[in-house]
């Protein structure tokens, strides 16, 4: 067998320029393939991974939308809270409450704005500084309300943690007054999962939000998020069910529905995926073909030699196969590198669409998904190589040796 | 506080038979009083053609409309049907659409004269840059933008998938360099006594090159004909597939003679480049090398 490795990489070190060609053409076709496994793959985990970033397997958003895809509101929002926390199999209940509210005087009109419950919210990670008031600390009217923000809002304000400003709603454009306004305290830096990096935002105590916007929103949330006892798909979907059917007024979306939806909508990139990665496999398949083939057709009479001298057919071609094995995984490894650095590339520029949470990526390294893609282009490569082996190795000897000398 | 007209109606329509008798305007917000002039017993609105297929609508269907889920709300008539726009930056979206007065929408939400906003148009002797800048001057509570630029966030997405398939088309085109390379550098060196018979004949080496990269421009113009036929039927394909996914009537796949001929001439460049290279490597040995002497 060492004999035959030996005679391989012979072979192949005998024409360095077109091994080099073969394994680069290898390489950017195993690339692709990665990348287009990576994004078909990538989509859905990164997706995941980002709604159970605070373990709420669960959310609850009006009748017929999705989380924050339209302003539509929840009213009797307590109401509904209470009774999913008086559930057993629900161990929390994040309700929020999201609106734009105007900046009087600051360098943009308005900002984005979560009303949220400090103590179970599932929005964002602190950075830096301190949490808001929670909702069961004592907020004296009037006194300055305290805020999360995220590094964007900081920048583009040019405000630092611990200075004040003044949030308003309610604006009347003709009488050119806020119905009602307050101070608030920038407190903390925090790192907001699902809003867009380039989206400045802030977070405030619900129950302060809700006042702000006036008494039509006293009672109202935009989404709420709860997390089911019970973490297996059946839990959940048992929670869900029994919000479904206990709450007419709102819908209750499982991770696997949200996922499901969200791939409906970027189906374009999976489907574009499936067909480049198959196209890939293709090229990768007909060019170790093509080469073997070329390769052994040139070494008709050294093969015819090789067999003259007693060579099995058997020994042939196991030599041209390892050929073909050995460009395959020369290629695939310089594929896999490749692939890592292009996927980097092609994500950020897919990462640049418009209302993307910042944590979501397009491309995610997928170890089995990857492994899987790059063994299936390795087996076809290397079978790739085994019908002009097997035509290599039943080449008519006399006649082969009498062409060669011949010409 | 803003409307969106496809998220806040609820998913709360009633079918009744088209033709059937108009209901009594029980909780319907109250019309407009009309002077001079009897009201319509009904309000008309306009769907969405995949709304109108999935529930069966048609001019002239009743349906009620609430803004809240669980609210009777009102009884309006379908008046029209409207195809989408064959919009890239809505083509992902599902939800529903309809059209109906603003004055209707804002009694529906119980809001009290307001809009998400309002399309100003501009005499051409004025400059859109100082409307904008005297509306933004007085503005209290609302921003005037100018269409251009509203228009240019709005294809973001559009402009992301575009510079995508542009990588995409890129890796596509260094893959099939490589593989024409190679594929050229092994069919002229399967001939390389062939070309030692030429060169030992007289034939120059200029001609030789000629002769290959010629045929590799040949090979080329061919391989980008029946590439571009694949890729036309891909085309019909892909869009047939994505219009009845997304129920739109956007092209997804275009095969234009610019993109043609793009393709044929960077398929014609990578031809002449590896074949020069391949013919350049073979004619560089000497003659009789080439035939193992």
């Amino acid at each position: 067998m060492s004999m035959r490795v030996t005679l391989a990489f012979a072979t192949l070190r005998r024409n360095p320029a077109r091994t080099l060609l073969a394994v680069l053409g290898i390489a950017v076709a195993a690339a692709l393939l990665l990348d287009m496994v990576m994004l078909a793959t990538g989509m859905r985990e990164s997706f995941r991974s980002l709604l159970l970033t605070r373990g709420y397997q669960l959310r609850v958003s009006p009748k017929g939308t999705l989380p924050f895809d339209s302003e539509a509101t929840i009213d009797g929002a307590s109401a509904i809270v209470a009774a999913l926390r008086a559930n057993p199999d629900i161990t929390a209940v994040s309700p929020a409450l999201g609106s734009t509210l105007s900046l009087p005087g600051n360098t943009f009109p308005s900002v984005f704005t979560l009303g949220l419950e400090g103590d179970v919210q599932g929005d964002y990670v602190l950075d830096a500084g301190t949490d808001m008031t929670g909702p069961r600390d004592s907020v004296q009217a009037n006194a300055p309300l305290t805020a999360v923000v995220n590094r964007t809002f900081l920048v583009r304000s040019g405000k630092r943690l611990g200075d004040t400003m003044t949030v308003a709603a309610g604006l009347d454009a003709q009488l050119r007054t806020a119905a009602r306004s307050r101070v608030v305290v920038l407190t903390g830096e925090g790192r907001f999962f699902y809003v867009p990096a380039e989206t400045p935002v802030m977070a405030l105590p619900l129950r302060e939000v809700r006042t702000l916007l006036g008494p039509a929103y006293r009672d109202r949330m935009s989404v709420a998020m709860a997390e089911s006892r019970r973490g297996d798909s059946a839990g959940v979907e048992a929670v869900r069910s029994w919000i479904a059917s206990t709450q007419p007024r709102i819908t209750a979306i499982s991770t696997e529905t949200a996922i499901r939806q969200v791939e409906e909508r970027l189906s374009y990139f999976r489907q574009l995926a499936f067909v480049l990665g198959a196209i890939s496999l293709g090229i990768g398949f007909l060019l170790v073909a093509t080469l073997v083939t070329l390769s052994v057709n040139e070494r008709r009479g050294e093969i015819a030699v090789l067999r003259a001298i007693g060579t099995q057919k058997g020994g042939v071609l196991r030599q041209v196969f390892l050929e073909g094995l050995f460009m395959s995984s020369a290629g695939i490894a310089g594929g896999l590198v490749l692939g890592l650095v292009t996927a980097q590339w092609l994500n950020a520029i897919l990462r640049d669409f418009p209302g993307l949470p910042a944590a979501f990526d397009f491309f995610l390294w997928s170890p089995e998904a990857a492994w899987k893609s790059l063994a299936l282009l390795l087996v076809s490569g290397t079978l790739a190589g085994l019908i002009p082996a097997w035509r290599a190795a039943s080449i008519p000897i006399v006649r082969a040796l009498r062409e060669d000398a011949v010409g | 506080m803003t409307i969106r007209m496809a998220a806040r109606v609820a998913l709360a329509i009633l079918l009744v038979a088209a033709g059937a008798a108009p209901a009594q305007g029980q909780g319907d917000s109250a019309l407009s009083p009309t002077y001079g002039r009897r009201a319509p017993a009904l309000r008309g609105i306009a769907v969405d053609v995949r709304m109108a297929e999935d529930f069966g609508l048609r001019p002239g269907s009743v349906v009620r409309l609430s803004g809240t889920p669980g609210v009777p709300g009102d009884s309006v008539q379908i008046a029209a049907v409207f195809e989408r726009k064959a919009d890239p930056a809505e083509v992902a979206r599902r939800e529903y659409r309809i059209r109906t007065h603003v004055g209707h929408l804002q009694a529906l939400l119980g809001l009290d004269d307001r809009v998400d906003r309002f399309a100003v148009g501009v005499p051409d002797s004025v400059s859109v840059d100082s409307a904008v800048a005297r509306i933004n001057h007085v503005a209290f509570g609302f921003r005037a933008h100018k269409s251009s630029d509203v228009a240019v966030q709005s294809s973001r997405t559009f402009r992301v998938v575009e510079r995508f398939h542009k990588a995409i088309g890129l890796i596509t085109v260094v893959a099939s360099a490589v593989f024409l390379l190679c594929l050229l550098l092994l069919s002229v060196e399967e001939r390389r006594r062939d070309i030692a018979a030429l060169r030992l004949m007289g034939i120059s080496r200029g001609t030789v090159v000629r002769a290959i990269v010629l045929e590799a421009a040949l090979v080329s113009v061919i391989g980008s004909v029946i590439g571009a036929g694949i890729g036309w039927i891909s085309s019909l394909i892909v869009n047939a597939h994505f219009q009845q996914v997304y129920r739109t009537p956007l092209l997804f796949a275009l095969l234009t003679p610019e993109i043609f001929a793009f393709a044929t001439l960077t398929s014609l460049a990578l031809g002449i480049g590896a074949g020069t290279v391949a013919a350049w490597r073979l004619v560089r040995t000497p003659p009789l090398t080439l035939l193992g002497r």
